[in-house]
């Protein structure tokens, strides 16, 4: 069953009864989260990726790939509202590893974008790497494209995750003041161009919406160190929690399911998690998540 | 012939110039180094107008004042070694033909612009950038020439992308270079654009009737210079033209007007002791008394451009309540009035603006208040951890801050319209003010209301509210507010610009607890 018969069948089974999404869903080989911890956040993040196959199953010789990390804020890499660039960096070596021919890294960002990419670190940390472009977004580069989302009929996403090989999701876990929290499946947002404030009035929905179009190959998600109060930007080093932790898995859903609990929160508390699992976007059911710490 | 060493000069300053201003923008470090406000702090005309409405000393103004000892020792020397609009008009006056020079401008007519500045100075209305070259200058080239180099620039790239796709970026790094280095980061549309431009082109048209007819009728910065310049000691000799020949006079761009040499018109451009063919001109310190004008200005003009400085100064104030609410200065601030004194209206705060939040005022700030820098947050919002513009700002009428304290700094406060913003009026989430907050804080809130929806249905959603003493006006919230036309929150002026309070220091742990319902 590929992912489009899938949808369909899923979604046929939304409309019918939604006790037979659960079924479906659970019939599936169980998704799998790798866990990686440490200090050394370039060493976890190769090793999480690893222990979920290795970047060479995602990404072939001669590939574009996209890493998609956050950078949307300006602060500094410690205040934690912006994926750490050791974890970007390590993501990009080991796409460069597996052959990929270029790496795009970049975000739309809320505040400047120069002094998003400047002070998250993560320009300053990929810069001189060959094959590695870490530019601001160009607005003549978003396409309208046709979501027929339950929410969004369509919107604007940038063509370079349109049109990439492999999209790799690398958010940083943080809270967020309106979905609860923010992770794998908000990080989508960046890619997302025109009046993006606008989803927020049914954000849970719009992002299953989004998720659904833009799949994500990869996830990996920065819980070196977590933000857990006043996001998504933070700002106070009152509310960074240091984790020393990387997670990565194939399914968006699971890996935010996963990361929900080192808030000390269930994934049914989040609804854009909710969303995306009804959607049949992914596992959030913890007892049927395989976690493995590498 | 031998090229004077002031046109080597003149177009040294002029490059230094035009790099200075590409300069002034972020270009990833948080300080500016060098930017072109350095123009302004050698600038008598600022600093005689800043002393006379300020009233009291600033340090920012010390090169100004050696400007000032420079001149009264050498002479003009700033309008042909120095000023870069001189320069221009220098390129191009020998494309234009000249008819006769305008009778209306000659006698004191440039004492009618200069001291009526002056004097409105004194009763507290700094007007004087309106008429000062540099800025004239850099008006022209911030609110039009320089957006359109951008705009031009950058709609030629999209063509390209629409052309040729993906494909654009074979050519890419030889853009970026062009993009990082020369282009503005941000394509702005600026108010008064038209103005400016048009009064830079006027200044280019009046060559039509003889050369540097600007800086020798009008300018009011080449009046102030003359006039400190007719002290000087140097002179130049022979002091007239000699009997056998002319060619000095010819030679000259501004001083021969009336057939004799007139030392407040000279520019010291030594294009007569480069070109005499009898190498016989030349400029000596002497202190044989041989002025040909007054120092002081006759009685009647005097009394007359101190009238005129005073019916500048007090009709112009007038300022409707409406004005007055949205009338939002650059962070750091904190009396309009003080301002207003200090302000050369130059337009670098608007140039280098992060996010573009600052324009010139039109009708905003009254008739005083054109030029001056106004925040419009619909527009764009202060950068939390930005302090460009009170580091370009040549009078300090932008305080430069560091960060810590700019951060606190008032500049309105937000008050949600209850009428627009969804939670309120359409019972729905929405919350991106909240999001976009950038004190650590957070100076909008919300909690969780259970209310009813317009469907009937009865739904929890998150109100948002506003900590009044946190919020320091910075405007991130009307300007992402999503809501289409009117935003949902408005930054308002306020009186009282008492900075809030510093975030809580790190180590205190935070009491609220975020998912509590």
């Amino acid at each position: 069953m590929n992912r489009r018969t899938f949808l369909k069948a899923g979604g046929a089974a939304l409309l019918m009864a939604p006790s037979l999404v659960t079924e479906a869903v659970s019939a599936r080989e169980p998704s799998l989260v790798a866990v990686a911890e440490g200090s050394d956040f370039a060493a976890i993040t190769r090793r999480a990726i690893h222990g979920v196959g290795g970047m060479k199953r995602f990404v072939k010789p001669g590939d574009i790939v996209v890493v998609k990390p956050n950078m949307g804020w300006d602060r500094t890499t410690d205040q934690g509202a912006n994926t750490h660039p050791l974890v970007v960096r390590a993501v990009v070596e080991e796409c460069l590893a597996a052959g990929a021919k270029r790496v795009k890294v970049f975000d739309n960002t809320c505040n400047d974008a120069r002094r998003c990419y400047v002070n998250s670190g993560i320009e300053g940390a990929l810069k001189g790497m060959k094959g590695v472009t870490c530019t601001h977004i160009e607005k003549e580069r978003f396409k309208m494209v046709t979501l027929n989302g339950s929410f969004l009929k369509e919107w604007e996403l940038y063509d370079e995750a349109l049109s990439a090989d492999v999209y790799i999701n690398v958010p940083v876990a943080k809270h967020h003041g309106l979905s609860k929290l923010t992770l794998g499946l908000k990080n989508v947002m960046g890619i997302m161009g025109g009046n993006r404030g606008y989803i927020h009035r049914n954000i849970d929905i719009a992002l299953a919406d989004i998720n659904a179009h833009v799949k994500s190959h990869l996830t990996v998600i920065d819980a070196t160190r977590i933000l857990t109060a006043h996001g998504p930007q933070g700002g106070s080093m009152a509310d960074v929690k240091v984790l020393n932790k990387v997670i990565a898995s194939t399914d968006t859903v699971a890996a935010d399911a996963y990361a929900t609990t080192l808030f000390g929160l269930k994934p049914a508390d989040i609804a854009v998690t909710v969303a995306a699992f009804k959607r049949g976007l992914g596992e959030m059911n913890l007892d049927k998540i395989r976690v493995i710490k590498v | 012939m031998k090229i004077a060493p002031s046109r080597i000069s003149q177009h040294l300053f002029l490059m230094l110039f035009l790099l200075l201003f590409v300069q002034t923008e972020y270009r990833g470090q948080d300080e500016i180094n060098a930017a072109v406000n350095a123009f302004f702090r050698i600038d008598p005309l600022v600093l005689f107008s800043y002393l006379l409405a300020v009233k009291s000393w600033s340090w920012l103004l010390l090169p100004a004042l050696l400007m000032v000892v420079a001149t009264v020792l050498l002479g003009r020397f700033f309008c042909s070694w120095i000023c870069p609009l001189g320069t221009i008009l220098d390129l191009v006056t020998s494309w234009i033909p000249k008819s006769a020079p305008l009778k209306i401008l000659k006698g004191t007519t440039k004492y009618w612009l200069l001291l009526p500045l002056l004097f409105s100075s004194l009763f507290n209305l700094n007007l004087s950038g309106l008429l000062d070259p540099i800025a004239l200058l850099l008006r022209a080239l911030t609110f039009l020439l320089y957006p359109l180099l951008g705009l031009s620039a950058r709609e030629g790239w999209v063509a390209l992308y629409h052309l040729i796709g993906e494909k654009r970026d074979g050519v890419a790094p030889a853009y970026n270079l062009i993009r990082d280095h020369l282009l503005p980061f941000r394509d702005t549309l600026y108010p008064l654009a038209l103005l400016s431009a048009l009064l830079f082109l006027a200044i280019i048209a009046l060559e039509r009737f003889e050369t540097r007819n600007w800086c020798r009728n009008l300018c009011p910065l080449g009046t102030l210079l003359g006039w400190l310049g007719s002290f000087s000691l140097l002179r130049r000799l022979p002091t007239g033209t000699c009997a056998d020949c002319g060619r000095c006079s010819e030679l000259c761009p501004t001083a021969f007007d009336t057939g004799q040499f007139r030392k407040v018109d000279c520019l010291l451009c030594m294009e007569c002791t480069a070109g005499c063919p009898h190498d016989r001109a030349t400029f000596r310190f002497s202190l044989k008394a041989g002025r040909t004008f007054p120092h002081v200005p006759e009685r009647r003009l005097l009394l007359g451009t101190m009238a005129g400085g005073l019916l500048l100064a007090l009709p112009t104030r007038f300022r409707t309540p409406e004005q007055q609410s949205r009338l939002l200065r650059p962070p750091g601030v904190r009396s309009e009035d003080d301002f207003l004194r200090k302000c050369v209206r130059c337009g670098e705060c608007m140039k280098v603006c992060l996010k573009n939040a600052l324009y010139p005022a039109t009708y905003q700030a009254g008739v005083e208040g054109i030029y001056t820098p106004l925040v419009i947050p619909r527009l764009g919002y202060c950068e939390y951890n930005c302090t460009l513009c009170g580091q370009v700002c040549p009078t300090g009428a932008i305080p430069r801050l560091p960060v810590e304290a700019k951060r606190r700094e008032v500049i309105g406060k937000a008050v949600f319209d209850r009428n627009h913003c969804l939670p309120f009026a359409r019972r729905t989430d929405c919350i991106v003010c909240e999001e976009h907050c950038p004190i650590p804080e957070k100076a909008i809130r919300s909690r969780n209301v259970t209310v009813m929806a317009m469907d009937g249905t009865t739904r929890t959603i998150k109100e948002p509210y506003i900590m009044d003493d946190l919020c320091n006006g910075c405007g991130i919230c009307e300007n992402v507010c999503p809501l289409e036309t009117k935003p949902g929150i408005e930054i308002f002026a306020v009186k009282n610009h008492t900075p809030i309070s510093p975030p809580v220091s790190s180590e205190s742990p935070t009491n609220s607890d975020p998912y509590a319902n």
